[in-house]
């Protein structure tokens, strides 16, 4: 089972995701972090379906979103359902394949990418 | 500091190009420097390229396209830089030529930008301009810039109350003004009720990123656009003293987060704001004096999200402003002209260059049926990634 993280800065203890490599507190300088879970509730901001799919995915349309966790971090990922989506609704995240393929020098691979896949509760 | 200006222009017709890359480049070169009377060989004064480019190694397999330019055009031993900042990197190469001018690293500086994006397929196109995102937090999950475009419009349609018509009365705004303009890639006019009546939208303006439409995005176009730059204690002495001086007053730069949810405000164009108060700083003036307007509408959202950040109206009023016909031909703040990003066309590279062209046109008393009258002051926003390096211009008449 794959797993998302958030990283957390040793220094002042701000948590980002993806990762960084520097500290994004502004009043910070720390370039070390420990991994941590990132998973369960979040909060939809914004989302939107998109029918023009870049190279690669064999499906009509895919829905994304932008969640809100509980400990505040964001993420951008897809939703993994099609009715009711509504700005502010309470989702879970899952992690699944969200790419089968990958572009390598004009060459496309097989290599799946993993990542967030929001679903309802 | 030397004051640096504009005395030729060059523009393709944007569109599908039936010539390859280097020669749409060459093709806008050559234009601005016969619009200057800049010569070739021994009588070459040119002493700086730059060449713009978001695509031209990855798409066209064409790198170091300022060396090959140089060469083609006979202007050697010119210094010659390529620059890639995504959307932005025309712009991007105007800042350089200025900041090489202005250092006294040259006198005289052609600047070009360009793109040929339809060389291939619409995916591998939409996959291309999509490798600007995160690659690990947004790329990866087939998020495009239509995606990011769809979910900040919801976001604006929910905080400020602009709808979808709001929308199409600037695409229509955009698409009237490109019927006046010969360079542009679509020149049809666009009837608001075609697109917005719900009996037939579904055909005549299919949805493609949630609650974005088909006319609320700009097509994909191939073409190239050139300045010829000079400093003016040098304008006289290189041949160029008939030329009119189109002043670069102000120009500016600025970044925001590369990952989109990290924004504190998500309805926020951070950068737009901050590198368009810089360039007003450097000119010396504030948007009450900005007579004229090209603002980056790769999204019709933007053209208005980008009017309020840059101050020519406040915050969560752009849109009512367009509702009033204030941004059209005639108004009170005339924005996109040349028919915008939307109806000129986007080919990437080219359009932080075409935007200046279209305003050196208006500040020369030059741009015909789309002249806006007394027009002495002007500003270009050329919008790269999502908002994350925008490159804001302040132009003046002399």
């Amino acid at each position: 089972m794959e797993q998302m993280y958030a990283y957390r800065c040793t220094k002042c203890g701000k948590l980002h995701h993806p990762r960084y490599i520097v500290c994004q507190n502004p009043d910070c300088d720390g370039r070390e972090f420990v991994k941590e879970p990132l998973e369960g509730k979040c909060k939809l901001l914004t989302w939107t379906r998109v029918y023009n799919l870049p190279e690669g995915y064999m499906v009509p349309w895919l829905n994304f979103g932008i969640v809100e966790f509980e400990n505040g971090v964001r993420a951008s990922g897809q939703i993994g359902f099609d009715e009711g989506i509504e700005s502010g609704m309470e989702l879970v995240s899952t992690v699944g394949i969200v790419k089968e393929k990958v572009i390598k020098y004009k060459e496309t691979v097989v290599e799946p990418q993993y990542g967030f896949i929001f679903q309802k509760p | 500091m030397r004051e640096v200006g504009i005395v030729g222009i060059g523009h393709t017709k944007f569109g599908k190009s039936a010539v390859p890359f280097l020669d749409m480049c060459c093709e806008a070169a050559l234009e601005a420097m016969d619009d200057a009377g800049a010569k070739t060989g021994r009588r070459n004064v040119i002493n700086q390229v730059f060449v713009g480019t978001m695509g031209a190694g990855m798409v066209n397999r064409i790198s170091g396209a300022a060396s090959a330019v140089v060469d083609t055009l006979n202007l050697r031993p010119a210094m010659a830089e390529t620059v890639e900042n995504g959307p932005a990197s025309g712009a991007s190469a105007v800042k350089l030529g200025y900041a090489a001018i202005t250092s006294g690293l040259c006198d005289c500086a052609l600047v070009i930008g360009g793109e040929a994006m339809r060389e291939v397929s619409g995916w591998e196109g939409t996959d291309f301009v999509a490798t600007m995102l995160h690659p690990e937090g947004e790329y990866r999950y087939g998020l495009t810039l239509p995606s990011f475009a769809g979910m900040f419009t919801r976001l604006c349609m929910e905080k400020y109350g602009l709808t979808s018509r709001d929308l199409a009365i600037v695409s229509a705004k955009n698409h009237a003004n490109a019927c006046l303009n010969p360079n542009a890639h679509i020149q049809a006019k666009v009837k608001l009720d075609r697109i917005t009546d719900e009996r037939y939208i579904a055909a005549t303006n299919p949805l493609v990123a949630d609650p974005l439409r088909q006319y609320d995005m700009c097509p994909v176009s191939d073409g190239a656009a050139a300045l010829l730059l000079v400093a003016r204690d040098k304008q006289e002495e290189l041949g160029f003293g008939n030329q009119k001086f189109i002043r670069i007053a102000g120009i500016a730069s600025a970044t925001d987060t590369h990952y989109v949810a990290d924004r504190e405000v998500p309805t926020d164009l951070l950068a737009v704001r901050l590198s368009a108060q810089a360039a007003y700083r450097m000119a010396g003036v504030g948007p009450e004096d900005i007579d004229v307007a090209e603002l980056h509408d790769a999204f019709q959202i933007l053209e208005i999200e980008e009017s309020e950040e840059a101050g020519l109206f406040p915050r969560g009023t752009g849109h009512l402003a367009a509702r009033e016909g204030r941004t059209a031909l005639g108004g009170d703040m005339p924005i996109n002209t040349s028919g915008g990003l939307k109806a000129k066309g986007h080919p990437l590279g080219a359009t932080g260059v075409s935007q200046i062209v279209e305003l050196v046109k208006q500040l020369r008393g030059e741009a015909g049926e789309r002249q806006v009258s007394g027009a002495k002051t002007a500003l270009a926003v050329n919008f790269g990634g999502f908002g994350n390096n925008v490159v804001s211009t302040v132009l003046q008449a002399e």
